[in-house]
């Protein structure tokens, strides 16, 4: 049993803290295991009707809360749940003696069977299972679905949250613990855009029960058992010395809103604009004058300055429905970013095309990168592609460990590159973003990832290669100090960071910057590099 | 009731898939006529479950069979072009 002031460490998110009572979110029950009924089976039949009915209910529910795209997801469900025939083949099962909830899970599998092996099919698969198990949990009368207060404070703490999980975030969810889950999962990033204060990868909140009162604190990367708001870790209250910060900030975007919004901030242009979300939709291949047009209103709302945009960034796990991506047993070590050039050569020429046509309609400055390059080959190959295409600036995204030891060859090569963070984490560590146990591997602050990152810095200083960073880590004001002091050229943040980053890369001087990014290097640990640097930071930054 | 027997193409790049067969199974629904669908050769199954549509597994450009049981050829005939429609992504 915690007791008060016990100190929990994790991975904070956010500047804000809260104190708040504990919700904890219980790991799905198990359900009953497969059973037989005691004979009426019209009582079972009606359960089972029932049942279905009430998961249908809840995932109307579901779709009017998500946006338009995904509400079409859940009514698609919604009708394979309610299938005829489904039903009819489980009344068949509880006619040979099965209950209801065991019934409906059998005949699931059964339709599984007829799907099994095919990849078109194997997520609706999954799909279909999660109902079954629903209607499962619905008539043994557990809940498996997120069930949060509405009313109310509350302090989150589970696992980890699925997208679907998140999408029910209410608004008595103030603050957000996860047991697993790292600074790039999808828990923090969607506290980080919502700004709700949350410690992820907190392994000891596991012994946090509902009604104990605690304290998020994100700054202190903690948090704290029965303590108050005012014992909150103050984040650096950095003051702006000068008017423009040591390096620009640039802003993250993936649509025209995003565009918009990054405009209202003080964004110096764009360094990552995310092309993928304007096709993951798309039935069909847009045409080259559809996608020009698209291309043309995002430059054209974007802040003021150069535009760095990502070519396509899909893969096995990301699948563009026009683009046949097939499966494959690790998505994210296969044929993703730029490799869809062997397939999909004619694709990607069109893409550049239509930049090229946005960007003379526009006017504005585009700078164009690669995604997921690993050859000094493929550099040369895209470089050359994009150079013959349109009037750009070009350079390819620093995501891979290989591509580090190239940048010397690429001088007068390439214009610029783009360190993705995220990526070279994963590729560094081996440790897969997506799996919540490895988070504490993905902290930025890992020695050996700020050691690699200064390792790009000067290889592409000596190369006079423009580099710049535009994974999570760059959103994070203190670090991004650090990649100042390393030598990177620019940074670009999640829009909501832009003017925290900005306002601290404009507290410190490019020395002190370095004195910060050398005091990092001494830790030998992710907590021992933060605190390092920060100790030193704060002296500069509020002096 | 005669049966008027027609011919669909898949045209929608994933094949027969969730969206699509969902639009049918309503369309039939709404109809209320009996619809048949399959692979020609193989035995058709009724156009009233998503979930037995998608089990065909028809692919992008394959030809799908459609038997309508309706009274007159023009509502057969409107029912089979809509669910053309609805194939084509």
């Amino acid at each position: 049993m915690l007791s008060n002031g016990a100190v929990l460490t994790g991975m904070g998110v956010g500047l804000e803290a809260v104190a708040a009572e504990v919700f904890r979110v219980k790991p799905s029950a198990e359900l009953p295991a497969p059973a037989k009924h005691s004979g009426d089976q019209d009582a079972q039949t009606q359960q089972l009707k029932k049942a279905i009915a009430d998961v249908a209910e809840e995932m109307n529910q579901l779709a009017e809360k998500a946006g338009e795209t995904s509400a079409e997801i859940f009514e698609a469900l919604v009708m394979l749940l309610e299938d005829e025939e489904l039903f009819e083949t489980a009344v068949g099962e509880i006619e040979s003696g099965w209950n209801a909830a065991t019934a409906f899970v059998n005949s699931v599998e059964q339709y599984a069977e007829l799907f099994a092996g095919d990849a078109t099919f194997e997520e609706r698969l999954n799909d279909i299972r999660d109902l079954a198990k629903r209607v499962a949990a619905s008539i043994a009368g557990i809940s498996i679905g997120l069930k949060l207060p509405t009313e109310g404070r509350f302090v989150i703490v589970g696992e980890d949250f699925s997208p679907a999980d998140t999408a029910q975030f209410t608004q008595a969810v103030v603050g957000v613990v996860t047991i697993q889950g790292g600074p790039t999962s999808h828990t923090a990033i969607i506290c980080r855009s919502k700004s709700i204060p949350a410690v992820v990868s907190c392994s000891q909140a596991a012994e946090l029960v509902d009604g104990m009162q605690v304290l998020v604190d994100p700054v202190g990367d903690r948090v704290v058992v029965g303590g108050q708001a005012s014992e909150a870790t103050r984040p650096i209250s950095f003051i702006a010395k000068s008017q423009d910060p040591i390096i620009p900030v640039r802003a993250n975007i993936g649509s025209l809103e995003d565009a918009i919004a990054a405009a209202a901030s003080a964004a110096e242009g764009v360094g990552l604009f995310r092309t993928e979300l304007l096709y993951l939709s798309a039935k069909t291949q847009p045409s080259r004058e559809a996608q020009a047009k698209s291309y043309s209103e995002i430059l054209s709302a974007a802040p003021q300055g150069p535009i760095v945009v990502r070519t396509i960034d899909a893969g096995s796990d990301k699948p563009v429905p026009f683009l046949d991506m097939g499966h494959e047993e690790n998505p994210a070590l296969g044929v993703r970013g730029y490799r869809l050039i062997n397939q999909h050569r004619d694709f990607i020429l069109d893409q550049l095309a239509s930049l090229e046509l946005a960007r003379v309609e526009s006017g504005r400055e585009v700078w164009v990168m690669a995604p997921m390059v690993a050859t000094y080959s493929e550099a040369i190959e895209f470089a050359e592609l994009a150079r013959s295409a349109g009037d750009f600036k070009v350079g390819v995204m620093v995501e891979t460990p290989s591509l580090v030891y190239e940048i010397p060859h690429l001088a007068g090569k390439l214009d610029f590159i783009s360190v993705g963070t995220n990526d070279l984490s994963q590729y560094l560590f081996a440790s897969d973003r997506m799996n919540p146990a490895l988070g504490a591997m993905l902290n930025p602050w890992q020695p050996a990832l700020i050691r690699a990152l200064e390792q790009i810095a000067v290889n592409c200083a000596d190369a006079k290669i423009y580099s710049g960073v535009c994974g999570e880590s760059a959103s994070d004001p203190a670090f991004a100090v650090v990649l100042a002091g390393m030598g990177f050229h620019s940074v670009s943040s999640s829009r909501s960071q832009v003017g925290a980053v900005r306002t601290a890369l404009s507290a410190v001087t490019q020395d002190q910057a370095r004195e910060v990014f050398e005091a990092a290097l001494t830790g030998k640990s992710a907590d021992e590099a933060k605190s390092a640097a920060l100790k030193v930071l704060t002296a500069f930054s509020e002096n | 009731m005669p049966t008027i027997k027609g011919s669909v193409t898949v045209l929608d790049p994933i094949g027969l898939h969730a969206r699509p067969a969902g639009q049918i199974v309503k369309l039939v629904k709404d109809s209320g006529l009996e619809v048949r669908m399959g692979k020609p050769g193989e035995d058709l199954v009724k156009a009233n479950s998503p979930l037995r549509m998608m089990a065909m597994k028809a692919k992008t450009g394959e030809e799908l069979a459609v038997e309508v049981d309706a009274e007159d050829d023009a509502t057969a005939q409107a029912i089979i072009s809509q669910i053309q429609d609805f194939l084509k992504g």
